[in-house]
């Protein structure tokens, strides 16, 4: 009995022993070695799995969609889950259109992360994971993500802009707010079988994605399409270097639209040239040539240096100053400010200058935003070029007044002529209505009272006289409104110094209707290969200010003045009228 | 009859048996329970795994509509679209516009006018030829 009982003693003892060597191990592997292991399983099955952020569109002032996102598949393998890397890739070779073979030296890998194909089409993708399923094969994922695409293809790239390989903006709106249409990513920890799916009941820490903000531009896609339409047939027919349009509200500094010549489509940027890619309504400083000498004769009327009786003598067009001859396209007597604006007389408009003092011409000049950027949400905008007084020979002011020595871009000529149309206040230009607010639109921005309304309303009377019979932009008439402007034909410096013969930059800017102007245009055609008899702002630029103005006025419903058509009746009189 | 002669007897407590085998049926039950339910949560997790999985390939598949038809109606394709003699412009009738600002009738003095509703050419069936040039 006592050898019994002895038995049973040591065989409890040896299995209170053995549980308490397992209990001593389950202690050690669940408490004292729990980080370590833990550590080696969430290597193995968890994994950071990130969910994209919906990069915000870019509509038009209207809500129509101008970038726009499309859904794709990335296909990454995971190597720990590959046994067969060729049954692998004999399946989804087909679907991923790359060669078994390379496929095959892609999928042998031990790596858990090898990006296959960046970008594949989603109803494809899912295919290929049917198949794998099918097969019984694992090892291939999906990750989601999305291409950018412009539905418009070229129209307005230069302002959208495009986005890059990697997915962040690389010009025009897509870069200067690729923050706000980014968005920030969520993420999301997973456990995953040994299938590779995920163990729902095991979902870890998560941060859901803050999707992209739209923007929403001031560009009206309606008056864009026209300015395109116009500046494309300009650049077909005429074949110049560059043609640029840009329409806005004169009132608001709202760019409605901003269209240029040579252009590309940002859904293949990378066939793009540099010349392409350039916006040149902000990065291409010009001569603007006679449309600036609605600076000289706003400062001198604004400052009481002129007023509406003073005569200026125009030496019959050829007037000899400090050793050089400034001309008349038409030479003419004593003429008045009007008249010096319609005929475009660069002696009047030296002689102007001449009457002011250096500084006060200078402050003018600036005061109307030339030689600054204009702040338009664009990359790559320039400054232009003027010169303080201290760095003026004895020529530059007189030449100044008829845009020489003085280099601008086309957004501060838009700028400056607004600011005649608008009662003399120099507007922010705007390309953004709102980020993300619907219908909202923020106040206008007035960066300074630059002229008095007495000025411009004389001025744009006078810029009225321009597009008469005797002016030098009867072919910019538009039929119904009574249009004001000013044209602009300038020589094309060249980087030798001095000037090309024959070779100009012609332009035209004005705005309609003159009593309470709603749109404000400029067009500019760089190096029109023309006869310089016909190389004209007048005769270029102007009409196709016309074609642009004259459908612009009817997207925009706006009723024509009556008696408009008999004051600036259309063609009547071109064949007297001088061009330039 | 002395009682070290007694057979020994091995009474079963039936009472201390009971009540082990109860807590070791109920540590069962809970345990099958608790298995149970971790069953159920993986097959719900199963399902809402299949449920997003859809919701996913829902909402990407109206992006990628959406994607299309903006691709087909945007202003270059539908230009093109007219060019290609697929799409027509048809002149609007004067008496086919109502207009809220006052009316400005068009005159026969080969001035383009905005679209205008003409009381007097209400009845006119044969559309204005500057309307259809607009």
């Amino acid at each position: 009995m006592r050898g019994i009982r002895s038995r049973i003693g040591i065989v409890c003892g040896l299995l209170a022993l053995i549980f308490t060597l397992f209990a001593w191990r389950l202690i050690y592997l669940q408490v004292l070695k729990h980080d370590y292991y833990s550590g080696i399983a969430a290597e193995k099955n968890d994994r950071r799995k990130v969910i994209p952020a919906r990069r915000g569109r870019i509509l038009d002032r209207n809500g129509e969609e101008l970038a726009v996102n499309i859904p794709v598949q990335l296909v990454y393998a995971d190597g720990s889950h590959i046994h067969d890397p060729t049954a692998v890739a004999s399946v989804s070779a087909p679907f991923l259109e790359i060669p078994v073979k390379e496929l095959t030296q892609k999928l042998s890998t031990k790596s858990k992360y090898v990006v296959i194909r960046k970008v594949m089409n989603d109803d494809k993708a899912h295919d290929m994971i049917r198949a794998l399923d099918r097969a019984n094969l694992h090892g291939l994922y999906l990750e989601e993500g999305s291409v950018r695409s412009y539905p418009n293809c070229d129209m307005l790239c230069h302002v959208l802009g495009y986005v890059d390989h990697s997915g962040h903006g690389a010009d025009g709106i897509e870069k200067m707010f690729n923050h706000e249409l980014t968005g920030q990513d969520g993420f999301r920890w997973i456990e995953h079988d040994r299938k590779g799916r995920e163990i729902v009941v095991y979902r870890g820490q998560e941060q859901l994605p803050e999707n992209g903000t739209d923007i929403r531009l001031t560009i009206d896609m309606g008056l864009q399409a026209i300015a395109e339409k116009e500046v494309d047939a300009t650049y077909k027919k005429l074949h110049p270097v560059a043609a640029t349009a840009i329409l806005a509200d004169p009132i608001t500094g709202e760019i409605l639209a901003m269209a240029s010549r040579p252009n590309y489509d940002p859904n293949h940027f990378g066939d793009a040239t540099p010349e392409k890619l350039r916006n040149r309504a902000i990065s291409d400083m010009y001569e603007p040539g006679s449309t600036f000498k609605i600076v000289v004769t706003s400062a001198a009327f604004n400052e009481g240096i002129v007023n509406q009786n003073t005569r200026i003598f125009c030496e019959n067009g050829r007037f000899s100053f400090c050793g050089k001859t400034i001309k008349d396209h038409h030479g003419s007597g004593d003429l008045t400010i009007p008249e010096i604006l319609m005929k475009s007389s660069n002696v009047g408009a030296a002689k102007i200058a001449l009457r002011m003092s250096d500084d006060k011409y200078y402050d003018y000049v600036r005061r109307f935003g030339f030689g600054q950027k204009t702040g338009l949400p664009l990359p790559g905008e320039i400054s232009g070029l003027v010169n303080p007084p201290n760095r003026w020979d004895k020529l530059t002011k007189s030449r100044m007044a008829f845009g020489q020595s003085v280099c601008v871009t086309p957004i501060q000529m838009v700028m400056a002529m607004s600011t005649i149309a608008n009662g003399g206040s120099l507007m922010k230009p705007r390309l953004v209505m709102n980020k993300g607010e619907g219908d909202k639109m923020e106040a206008p921005e007035t960066i300074r009272e630059v002229i008095s309304k007495k000025t411009s309303s004389f001025i744009s009377q006078a810029l009225v006289t321009v597009l008469s019979d005797q002016g030098t932009a009867a072919l910019a008439r538009v039929n119904g409104f009574t249009a004001a402007g000013k044209t602009g034909t300038a020589q094309k410096i060249s980087p030798h110094g001095g000037y090309f013969e024959n070779r100009y930059i012609v332009s035209f800017a004005g705005y309609l209707p003159v009593e309470s102007p709603r749109l404000m245009g400029l067009v500019i055609v760089d190096d029109a290969p023309l006869s310089e008899s016909m190389n004209y702002g007048g005769a270029v630029a102007g009409p196709v200010f016309s074609q642009i103005a004259g459908q612009a006025v009817r997207h925009l419903d706006l009723e024509p003045e009556a008696g408009s058509a008999l004051m600036q009746s259309a063609n009547s009189g071109s064949k007297s009228a001088s061009l330039r | 009859m002395n009682q070290n002669r007694r057979r020994p007897s091995n009474t079963i407590e039936v009472n201390f048996l009971a009540r082990w085998l109860v807590l070791v049926f109920m540590i069962g039950l809970a345990g099958l329970f608790f298995v149970y339910l971790k069953n159920q949560q993986h097959s719900i997790g199963d399902q809402t795994r299949g449920i997003e999985s859809e919701l996913r390939e829902a909402e990407a598949l109206n992006a990628s509509l959406d994607a299309k038809i903006t691709g087909m109606t945007s202003r270059g394709a539908l230009q093109r679209r007219l060019e290609e003699g697929y799409l027509k412009l048809e002149g609007i009738r004067d008496t086919a516009i109502a207009r809220i600002t006052p009316a400005q009738p068009a005159e026969p003095d080969g001035v383009l006018r905005t679209a205008s509703h003409d009381p007097d050419s209400r009845f006119d069936t044969e559309a204005s030829p500057r309307t259809m040039n607009r």
